[in-house]
């Protein structure tokens, strides 16, 4: 008994971290379940499943053209925010610069200012530049929201590179912008792939920025949102399972190879 | 015959401290040559000038006869082994060797060729495919320094590349450097504060202090013969002994030392007659004996402390004028010597005059 007592403490956080676990994933596995059912309206009990709803899913026109406007959306965020971001990283990095933590501080802003207000005043600062809203805006919201965790990644990596590897890289021939591209980038790698993962996975999720800076064509978040209004469906539960298990897929690639470079 | 390497009339300041003075240096091709200090004596800083990190204030350094100040490190033919070796992780190791070929623009094969050439002269002709985090320090130093001698600078820069590894290691490597060294006929530029390092690898050594060269010449010269108090402090051990000239014929000057005439070899000083001077005395080259000796310099003293090292003995000698020398003598010769009573002395050509 003394040893059960002795072990209370370990079984009682063993047991919370279950309850944990079991609370994360009720929910997800509640909606991959009744995306199965071969019913019309989502309630227990289940009489008999189908994969119909994942059928008419794929091959619904504007969850295709919304899924793949997305992801477009992501990849030119991406893009902009790691060029940027890494630029940025770099500047901070490098010594003797002058203003260096208000130039962090103002870089990692975004990241700390609400999603509304963000997207509000976003919005302000177009119409008053007369862009249109739509897909441009966007990708300007997501970049300036995606930039600072860019920077954060890219840097935590810079801290840690040795100083003489682009000594040695110019020592050994390398002119600046050569000993950047073999040296510096494959060190950064492990950052910049995280950080790209980050960026394409915010971008795709951000709903509060693309609503106010949207244009006519809706993005995915936007068609689901539109979809849940007209009513919930198993169909809508057959596509957030879909977007579930492609960013799932996603995530675990970019922490496996992070954790690949690492070693 | 040219120096590879001068330097002329180099200064270094970061603000208003020096960090290199008045600095002229000649090194022959071919030759093992070591700055040898304390830190912050400035050899460092002479290493990095002659790489191409850090700008000379003043004076011109050349390669080959030609002036390389103005030229950034890419555009020098010298490279350097860094003090951590600075291998790229990202890289295996015949890849990180064959990195300054590449930049040479060097044909696939004949990098293959010679990187295959050099990874065999250091036997780690296995490891080609490993990555850098998979090897011991001794590769990794090993690896290091394919790799810089892989372009086949003029000269190759060492920047205290031992100083990480273990006593035996770093023992084993500096045999292992010499070696290499002498195969590849290759000038060495070896920086190091490790006196023993300096004595084991150089053909010459230039003994820096305070940003300025003290003395330049072979290891064992510097160690029989050196000029000022520094050297002969820092390269060994040494009893100072101060005395008044009392009269100077050849190369022996006799002085005046507590009521005691000992003689000294002047050491390519000319010391005015008076004159209070400095002499360097080796612990190693004083003799003990029980006896007073016939015809040669004895002092009388009493041993006042003892300790053993192993290979030999350290004592301390109080003489009867008051002062203290200290005495290394090897076992055999330690056997003979039972009860404190001692007489010292030495050889005059043992005993140095300084400049200081």
């Amino acid at each position: 008994m003394k040893t059960y007592f002795n072990d209370l403490p370990k079984t009682a956080l063993g047991a919370s971290y279950w309850l944990f676990a079991v609370y994360l994933v009720l929910p997800l596995s509640l909606m991959m379940v009744m995306s199965l059912k071969d019913a019309n309206f989502i309630a227990f009990p289940i009489n008999s499943w189908t994969l119909d709803w994942y059928a008419k899913v794929l091959q619904d026109r504007q969850f295709i053209n919304a899924s793949l406007y997305s992801i477009g959306i992501a990849l030119a965020t991406t893009v902009c925010a790691t060029i940027i971001g890494v630029w940025i990283a770099l500047l901070i990095s490098a010594e003797n610069i002058w203003g260096k933590a208000a130039i962090f501080a103002l870089a990692c802003l975004p990241a700390v200012v609400p999603g509304l207000i963000n997207a509000i005043s976003m919005r302000i600062f177009i119409r008053a530049l007369d862009i249109p809203t739509g897909t441009f805006a966007i990708v300007l919201a997501h970049t300036v929201h995606a930039v600072p965790f860019v920077v954060i990644m890219v840097l935590t990596r810079l801290r840690s590179m040795p100083a003489n590897l682009v000594d040695a890289a110019r020592d050994l021939g390398a002119d600046p912008f050569i000993a950047f591209l073999r040296v510096t980038i494959p060190y950064l790698m492990p950052a910049l792939i995280g950080g790209m993962i980050f960026c394409v996975l915010t971008s795709i999720d951000d709903f509060v920025r693309t609503f106010f800076l949207g244009g006519y064509q809706p993005t995915l978040p936007m068609l689901i949102f539109a979809k849940v209004q007209g009513g919930m469906s198993p169909e809508i539960n057959a596509m957030a399972t879909i977007v579930l298990i492609v960013t799932t897929i996603v995530g675990l690639y970019a922490e496996y190879f992070t954790r690949r470079s690492r070693s | 015959m040219q120096p590879v390497v001068q330097f002329k009339n180099v200064n270094k300041f970061y603000g208003t401290q020096a960090a290199v003075e008045d600095l002229d240096l000649a090194i022959d091709a071919g030759q093992f040559v070591t700055l040898l200090g304390p830190s912050g004596c400035g050899k460092s800083t002479t290493l990095r000038m002659l790489g191409g990190f850090e700008d000379p204030t003043s004076g011109e350094i050349y390669l080959d006869g030609k002036p390389i100040s103005h030229l950034p490190p890419n555009r020098r033919n010298v490279n350097i082994v860094f003090q951590d070796y600075a291998l790229f992780p990202h890289l295996s190791v015949m890849r990180n060797i064959a990195f300054g070929l590449e930049l040479k623009g060097l044909a696939q094969d004949a990098i293959h060729r010679r990187v295959t050439e050099l990874l065999s002269l250091v036997s780690l002709a296995d490891y080609a495919e490993r990555m850098p985090a998979q090897l011991s320090g001794g590769q990794r130093q090993r690896v290091a320094l394919m790799r810089a001698l892989a372009p086949d600078p003029n000269v190759l820069l060492l920047d205290e590349p031992l100083s990480a590894l273990d006593a035996k290691l770093r023992q084993q490597m500096q045999i292992e450097l010499k070696s290499i060294q002498q195969k590849t006929g290759k000038t060495f530029l070896f920086v190091t504060h490790d006196q023993e390092e300096a004595l084991t690898m150089s053909d010459v050594i230039v003994v820096m202090n305070k940003g300025r060269i003290e003395q330049m010449g072979g290891p064992d010269e510097l160690y029989a013969r050196p000029r000022s108090r520094f050297v002969a402090d820092f390269i060994g051990r040494s009893n100072f002994i101060e005395g008044k000239v009392v009269s100077v014929s050849g190369n022996i000057a006799s002085l005046d030392w507590q009521g005691n005439i000992i003689h000294a070899d002047v050491n390519g000083t000319s010391p005015a007659t008076d004159k209070v001077v400095t002499v360097a005395l080796r612990p190693e080259a004083l003799y003990c004996l029980t006896e007073k000796p016939e015809g040669r310099l004895a002092l009388k003293g009493r041993i006042t402390g003892r300790v053993f090292k192993g290979a030999h003995t350290s004592l301390t000698v109080t003489l009867e004028n008051g002062t203290s020398l200290l005495v290394q003598l090897d076992p055999v010769a330690l056997s003979h010597i039972d009860g404190d009573d001692v007489w010292i002395g030495w050889r005059e050509r043992d005993a140095v005059l300084l400049a200081d």
